[in-house]
């Protein structure tokens, strides 16, 4: 069963470290886009069942209720598995009871709201403005409505970030309840507006002391850290984004959303005026048995609990330990293996890609 | 093809200045002036013919150029004899100053005279050349023609009207400074019933001839065809073609006493051809060879290594071919336990390692690792042996040794007087003698010491221009061997000392040059998985050590709306920045940092 994303690219205010594709709100291209969003679906889209859909942006919850309920619409186009999880992403300030009843209606069940912190001095950075007053309001709505699963993201390691206020965003973050929580070390990235300023990335040193706090915090408080980045209560685990961990296929719609389909992996135009012509396609490669291997393994050993050894074998025709050298990376500690899962060490999680870079 | 013109209208000559001062320029205007070059075929800088040294404005490789000119209804032959202005080609250039009977001494007229202006001037002054100085670049804004004068007549002696104004770049004077090297540089001695003694000059390889050797026709006569006798190597030949170069080679039957031109004699290879040697005829070979004939003695050895060990053989053949060329290379096979196989090459000097690197490196691309250079040490024995060691690791254990001296040079810097204080610092910083020094004017001054030549091959030509904010010009003759009290230091990268890092430093600077080199490779080498030590050690005590802290974060957190291409390019990318790590023992070392110990600042 293969997932499905969709990017609504707009968004009111642009956020300094936003390297995501996104355009100012503007009515008439709302509209037109969601027209050639539905012919994009509609033309690749084969009719089998989906097990996730995501809606990501941007910030999907911009758009009016008119253009909502026609995206809602869309959704009815995929034939939907029956515990199919629906991610809607918003932002706290737009979270309406209006909002909120539609989504429900339409079998939307689970919202990812993009807090990153409730310091000031973080918010300022990051160009954003809420405070925890706001949040701790409208989840309370979003509990009230019936939602069961929030998913809340938290950006760490911002220029200027203390330990005091990280440990501050740990507490407001808890108190919150939330189902999943998704963490990011914040990254610097070209064209966004912290690197046109020249804002230099914290030491490495207290970057790692933050992530290894945040992963002891969450894990005293009953949360499974599933994935390098993401922590879910029992059962909340995103069935969407393990899609990706475990390197399963998926449809991406919309401006500039990737997807993977039949050893493609391809990325849709990034250019709006192109989108809204109706030419959808970005650039797209081809991947041998050998990418799609060590994609696996890239993707997979992000999750704590690692590749199944079995499953992999089955998949690819050829044991792990014959293509990749296992056994000298277990030898020498960068692996374990427990119970016919290969994984990185926990303590090793946060320097992963030194680990692949010795296997691919 | 013979030639109408006069043995007595031929002029050989140099152009020396020092780097920068616009002698290539110059060679240019000359070569479009007398025809030898049409403005369409011009590529600025014919004589550099080679990229590297268009790019670094050097030269490299001497080259020389027939040139003719009309002048007052007679017909002349201008012989230019290009110079490698750059000290590590010293012996080269005094070989080709041999071949002349005048030179141009270019000063640029916003800079005034530089150490190399100097040192050149002295090689042309051994030589009894006829020396005509000219201010070049008299067209820069800049451009101080009273103070250049000024210099030029006071330093060096020269009177006011003999002193030619010039630019290489408008041409203005340039046909002026031809008439004037027709009427003082004095024609060759015209000897044509001696022997043949021809000096040779400078050789390069041609892959369909074989070696060329230029040379200059001191005395009788070269033709085609005869058996000609390398005095040096006693090795004999028959010549296959001579001629002049116009820069085009163009083949004659003859060259007669006086001229400039090439000789080939299906010679292979190029080391049994000599810069300095005389060639003779065998059936009548001359008495003596030319004097001032030195084998090349390389000054300097690095150990060059290849980045990916399967390259051992492509570096080889590298070498072979450089070699075809660069009779001053010398190429041995080198093991090391860090870097594996590769050479042990000796080199002219720093500038000629940078260029043999740099070739190997775009010409062959050939990634290479070149260690830590090293002059060449005399050390005697406890039982009365002396042995040379142009490398740390074949210094023998301190127990065996009686003494080492290590080769010494003697200093020009000229800087403006208000550096003096800086300058001297420098040098005692650097076990400097102090000699003497000289006021060229009243703002500068040419300051004299001895210097251990090691220290210029550490960072001395870094610390020199940083201590006189970029206005010191440096040059430097070897003055000979001196006893030095030094040791060998290693290197211990977690825990194993790293043969390819080792040096040789003096007893007394070893603790900050081993704490400065320590300093330099934790800020070169990156962090690993786990935490490394780096130390330096003399015998077995450890002088300085800092620690290589473990990585802490190298992953992606985020995932950007399932774009894994993205995840995966910047692994792709990681993986390339490792092709430049060589493995030493467990830790990935980058290859620069093998040159960067060089670097050190000393606190």
């Amino acid at each position: 069963m293969k997932a499905v994303y969709i990017h609504i690219p707009f968004c009111k205010s642009i956020c300094s470290y936003c390297d995501f594709c996104k355009v100012f709100y503007y009515s008439k291209w709302a509209h037109q886009y969601l027209v050639k969003l539905k012919e994009e679906i509609l033309d690749l889209y084969d009719g089998e069942e989906v097990k996730s859909i995501y809606i990501g942006g941007g910030t999907p919850s911009v758009i009016t209720v008119s253009e909502l309920k026609f995206l809602m619409e869309l959704l009815k186009i995929f034939k939907r598995s029956i515990s199919c999880e629906i991610t809607f992403e918003c932002n706290l300030e737009d979270i309406s009871k209006e909002l909120l009843t539609i989504l429900k209606q339409n079998q939307v069940t689970r919202l990812s709201i993009g807090v990153q912190s409730f310091q000031v001095e973080n918010l300022k950075k990051l160009g954003r403005n809420h405070t925890f007053k706001d949040a701790f309001s409208r989840i309370a709505l979003i509990r009230e409505l019936g939602f069961k699963n929030i998913n809340l993201d938290l950006i760490y390691a911002i220029p200027g970030e203390t330990m005091k206020m990280l440990k501050e965003d740990i507490k407001c973050f808890l108190a919150l309840k939330p189902d999943h929580i998704s963490t990011y070390s914040l990254m610097i990235e070209p064209n966004t507006l912290l690197w046109i300023n020249g804002t230099r990335p914290i030491k490495e040193e207290l970057d790692e002391e933050m992530y290894r706090y945040i992963c002891k915090s969450f894990g005293k408080k009953g949360y499974s850290h599933y994935e390098i980045s993401n922590f879910a209560k029992p059962g909340y685990e995103s069935i969407h984004n393990l899609t990706y961990w475990n390197n399963e296929e998926y449809y991406g719609f919309g401006l500039s959303a990737s997807g993977y389909i039949e050893q493609i992996r391809y990325t849709n135009t990034k250019n709006l005026s192109k989108y809204l012509q109706g030419k959808y396609k970005g650039t797209e490669e081809i991947l041998s048995k050998k990418d799609i291997m060590d994609n696996e393994m890239m993707l997979g050993l992000r999750k704590v609990k690692g590749i199944d050894k079995e499953k992999f074998e089955k998949k690819y025709q050829v044991k792990m330990e014959d293509v990749y050298p296992i056994k000298p990376l277990l030898k020498n500690g960068n692996l374990e293996e427990k119970k016919g899962y290969i994984f990185i060490p926990y303590e090793k999680l946060y320097v992963m890609n030194e680990i692949l870079l010795k296997m691919i | 093809m013979a030639r109408q013109i006069k043995q007595e209208n031929i002029r050989n000559f140099s152009i020396i200045a020092h780097i920068d001062h616009g002698k290539s320029t110059l060679a240019d205007r000359i070569l479009e002036l007398t025809g030898a070059v049409s403005k369409r075929e011009m590529v600025n800088q014919v004589l550099d013919s080679m990229d590297l040294e268009r790019e670094r404005g050097i030269t490299i490789k001497l080259n020389a150029v027939s040139l003719n000119y009309t002048y007052q209804n007679e017909e002349y032959i201008l012989n230019l004899i290009d110079t490698p202005g750059h000290v590590d080609f010293s012996y080269e250039v005094s070989r080709s100053l041999a071949a002349c009977e005048g030179a141009i001494l270019v000063v640029d007229a916003s800079q005034g005279i530089e150490a190399q202006t100097l040192a050149n001037l002295y090689l042309a002054m051994n030589a009894d050349l006829t020396i005509i100085p000219v201010i070049n670049k008299i067209d820069l804004p800049n451009a101080n023609v009273p103070k250049v004068k000024e210099e030029l007549m006071k330093v060096l002696g020269f009177k006011e009207e003999e002193i030619l104004l010039c630019s290489g770049k408008t041409g203005e004077g340039v046909s002026e400074l031809l008439e004037e090297i027709i009427k003082k540089v004095k024609p060759p001695k015209i000897l044509n019933e001696a022997s043949l003694r021809a000096l040779i000059f400078d050789s390069y390889f041609d892959p369909y001839k074989g070696v060329v050797a230029l040379v200059k026709v001191e005395e009788g006569t070269l033709k085609n065809k005869d058996e000609i006798l390398f005095m040096a190597t006693d090795a004999t030949y028959e010549v296959t073609e001579i001629g002049v170069r116009t820069p085009k080679e163009h083949p004659l039957e003859e060259l007669k006493c006086g001229d400039v031109g090439y000789v080939v004699a299906a010679i292979k290879d190029i080391s049994s051809v000599h810069v300095g040697d005389t060639i003779t005829l065998k059936k009548n070979p001359a008495k003596e060879a030319i004097q001032g004939y030195k084998p090349m003695k390389p000054m300097v050895y690095s150990g060059i290594f290849p980045v990916e060990p399967n390259r051992y053989e492509a570096l080889k053949e590298a070498f072979e071919k450089l070699k075809l060329n660069d009779a001053a290379l010398t190429i041995e096979p080198e093991t090391s336990d860090a870097l594996g196989f590769g050479f042990r090459v000796g080199f002219l000097g720093l500038l000629h390692m940078d260029i043999i690197t740099t070739r190997i490196d775009r010409e062959f691309a050939i990634p290479v690792i070149a260690t830590s250079p090293s002059v060449v040490y005399q050390v005697t024995l406890t039982n009365g042996e002396m042995i040379l060691v142009d490398s740390p690791n074949k210094l023998p254990e301190a127990v065996k040794i009686k003494q080492i001296e290590e080769p010494f040079i003697y200093t020009n810097i000229i800087v403006p007087s208000e550096y003096i204080g800086p300058i001297m610092e420098l040098c005692q910083n650097k076990r400097g003698i102090y000699k003497s020094l000289e006021y060229i004017d009243e703002t500068r001054v040419n300051i004299h010491y001895e210097i251990p030549l090691s220290e210029v091959v550490y960072d001395f030509f870094d610390k020199l221009k940083s201590y006189s904010k970029g206005y010191a010009s440096f040059d430097y003759e070897i003055c000979g061997y001196r006893v030095s009290d030094l040791v060998k230091m290693n290197i211990l990268l977690n825990g194993e000392i790293v043969d390819a890092l080792s040096i040789i430093v003096h007893k007394d600077f070893a603790y900050q040059r081993g704490r400065a080199i320590v300093t330099k490779l934790k800020e070169v080498i990156p962090r690993q998985l786990f935490q490394i030590p780096v130390q330096a050690s003399i015998g077995s005590k450890v002088i300085a050590r800092e620690n290589i802290s473990a990585m802490k974060k190298n992953v992606l957190a985020k995932c950007y709306g399932g774009d894994i291409t993205r995840k995966r390019k910047l692994l792709e990318k990681q993986k390339e920045g490792k092709k430049r790590m060589k493995m030493v023992g467990n830790v990935e070392v980058p290859s620069e940092a093998f040159l960067s110990i060089l670097s050190g600042d000393e606190k």
